[in-house]
């Protein structure tokens, strides 16, 4: 699988495209703990864009996990946007989709980025 | 009886690969060849073992070839120097004796030891050792008649490079071997503890459904390669109800396997205690929060099923619904409940769901192992093709339905390695046999 992490402002974006399976779960673990410790500078929101990834494995699931509590305990929103058919199921199914916020579109996940002050 | 008196049959040497060559083998006949190739094989078996660094004489001649090397071109350097006496000249003249016959007789040794005496020769170790010794016999003792030649003797010290390149290879050689070694035997002891946790891991599951009138159970879990996490189970409850129950926890490997066995067991406990599957859920929901230091979770299924009544309550921890094939061959899926999957976050509730069995009406549970085994043309199996199944098989015993399942699932994935477990269990209830 293929991962890319973009910053803007205070909102890193990250991209996840292929397959999250047991062998490429390590390496998305490692980006998303990466992206937010923010290199100093701690996001205030972690998108991950999913419209291109096509399969979650309950290992891949894990990693979103794992971010997701790292997340809450930096006070740092965590969000999903533009899970296909195939992979919101995989959320829903495991209730994923109950404690991780997931979003229809990219503009969606970004215009709910907690306030500075917030 | 003597050897002697073997008498061969007639045409058992024709027979013979290697023929014996005849007693008065002294001409250049070519029956004389597999002597002198035999007399070579020794002499290059004597040399080879003359000179292998490993025993006494070849570290011992190893080391007083580098003594001589060392000597003989401080020696050239010593010579040049003007001024110097003329009593020393004798003295040159022996050291150089002295280090060319050993040179020689190394080089000759080394010809005697080569597989192939031409792939020496040419070779750069072989024309390293002919530079040292040609320019004696190029000129004799004396070569300060030809300065070049005098000189081409400091050319000794690329005898001593291949020489410590040569040491320096053998050794680092001999290390790796060690090291493959040891590694080989690490990854054959890990891979028979593999084996032996693979096999608990089967044989900890029940082998058989309760005996209970009505009911036609069956499961098997086919383990994968690198050991996954299913595990189903068949419980009695003290109320004469049965407890089902189909998992498979995240991750692969040893964690995967200890956490199995850490939710089997606090599920069973757990199930004794709390008659219905939602409550039950939760409460091992708790336990394995508490319990989890590698962060894993596991998706349950968790159904508890009256086998008088024929009342099925269930809850679901993220696990794949199960299927209910009714008796006149229609096909529902078990869902709507959408529990989070167990051991991810405590405080969740699984909300329980109650369905009706009907007599006939056989109850399929699976984990993802089946639906998403795959091809060699990297295809999945697919809940299509499962509920194909399902569909056109509502007689016979639970147990042919698992096996014929199991069997389209291996036909399917063919060449393809099986990279999770393949589990499965079948309940029939009311079915007249």
């Amino acid at each position: 699988m293929k991962i890319t992490v973009e910053t803007h402002a205070r909102t890193t974006l990250l991209t996840a495209l292929g397959r999250l399976d047991f062998g490429a779960a390590a390496e998305f673990q490692k980006q998303l703990e990466q992206a937010l410790a923010g290199a100093g500078t701690a996001p205030a929101l972690l998108v991950v864009d999913c419209a291109a990834l096509d399969y979650v494995s309950s290992a891949g699931l894990r990693a979103f996990l794992l971010a997701a509590r790292s997340a809450q305990r930096a006070g740092i929103g965590f969000a999903l946007c533009a899970l296909r058919p195939a992979v919101r199921e995989v959320f829903d199914l495991s209730g994923f989709s109950r404690i991780i916020a997931v979003h229809t579109d990219r503009a969606t996940a970004l215009a709910h980025a907690p306030q500075p002050d917030a | 009886m003597s050897a002697s008196e073997i008498r061969l049959p007639e045409g058992a040497l024709a027979r013979d690969p290697e023929p014996r060559p005849p007693a008065n083998a002294d001409t250049a006949t070519p029956a004389s060849w597999p002597i002198r190739l035999s007399i070579r094989a020794a002499l290059r078996a004597r040399a080879e073992a003359l000179l292998r660094p490993d025993r006494r004489f070849g570290r011992a001649f190893e080391n007083l070839i580098l003594a001589l090397i060392v000597l003989s071109v401080a020696s050239v350097i010593v010579e040049a120097t003007p001024g110097l006496p003329a009593w020393t000249r004798p003295l040159f003249h022996i050291e150089e004796l002295l280090v060319v016959a050993v040179f020689s007789a190394e080089y000759l040794l080394r010809v005697a030891a080569a597989r192939r005496i031409r792939d020496f020769v040419f070779s750069f170790q072989g024309a390293v050792d002919l530079i040292a010794i040609a320019p004696f016999f190029l000129a004799g003792i004396d070569t300060r008649a030809v300065r070049a030649l005098r000189l081409l003797r400091l050319l000794r010290v690329l005898k001593l490079q291949t020489r410590v390149l040569e040491n320096t290879v053998a050794e680092r050689t001999r290390e790796l071997a060690d090291r493959n070694a040891s590694l080989a035997r690490a990854h054959a002891q890990l891979n028979a503890e593999l084996e032996v946790a693979r096999a608990l891991q089967v044989a900890i599951l029940p082998a058989s459904f309760p005996l209970k009138p009505g009911c036609d159970g069956a499961a098997r879990m086919i383990p994968a390669t690198t050991m996954g996490g299913d595990f189903y189970d068949f419980i009695e409850l003290p109320d004469g109800r049965i407890g089902l129950v189909m998992a498979d926890v995240s991750g692969k490997g040893v964690p995967a396997a200890f956490f199995m066995a850490v939710a089997r067991t606090n599920l069973r406990d757990l199930a004794a205690h709390h008659s219905e599957p939602g409550a039950c859920l939760a409460q091992t929901n708790e336990v394995l929060c508490a319990q989890n230091p590698m962060d894993l979770f596991v998706t349950v299924f968790y159904c508890v099923f009256d086998p008088v009544t024929g009342v099925l309550k269930y809850a679901n921890g993220g696990h794949n619904p199960p299927y209910l094939r009714r008796a006149d061959g229609s096909v529902e899926s078990l869902r709507g409940t959408g529990g989070l999957v167990l051991g991810a976050m405590s405080g969740i509730e699984y909300p329980q769901h109650t369905v009706q069995l009907l007599p006939g009406d056989r109850l399929v549970l699976y984990t993802d192992g089946v639906t998403e085994a795959f091809n060699p043309a990297d295809e999945a199996y697919g809940e299509e093709r499962l509920i194909a199944e399902v569909k056109a098989h509502g007689d016979g015993a639970a147990a042919a339905l698992v096996e014929r399942i199991c069997r389209s699932v291996t036909v399917f994935a063919g060449s393809a390695p099986q990279s999770d477990d393949i589990t499965l269990t079948v309940l029939t209830w009311g079915a007249r046999r």
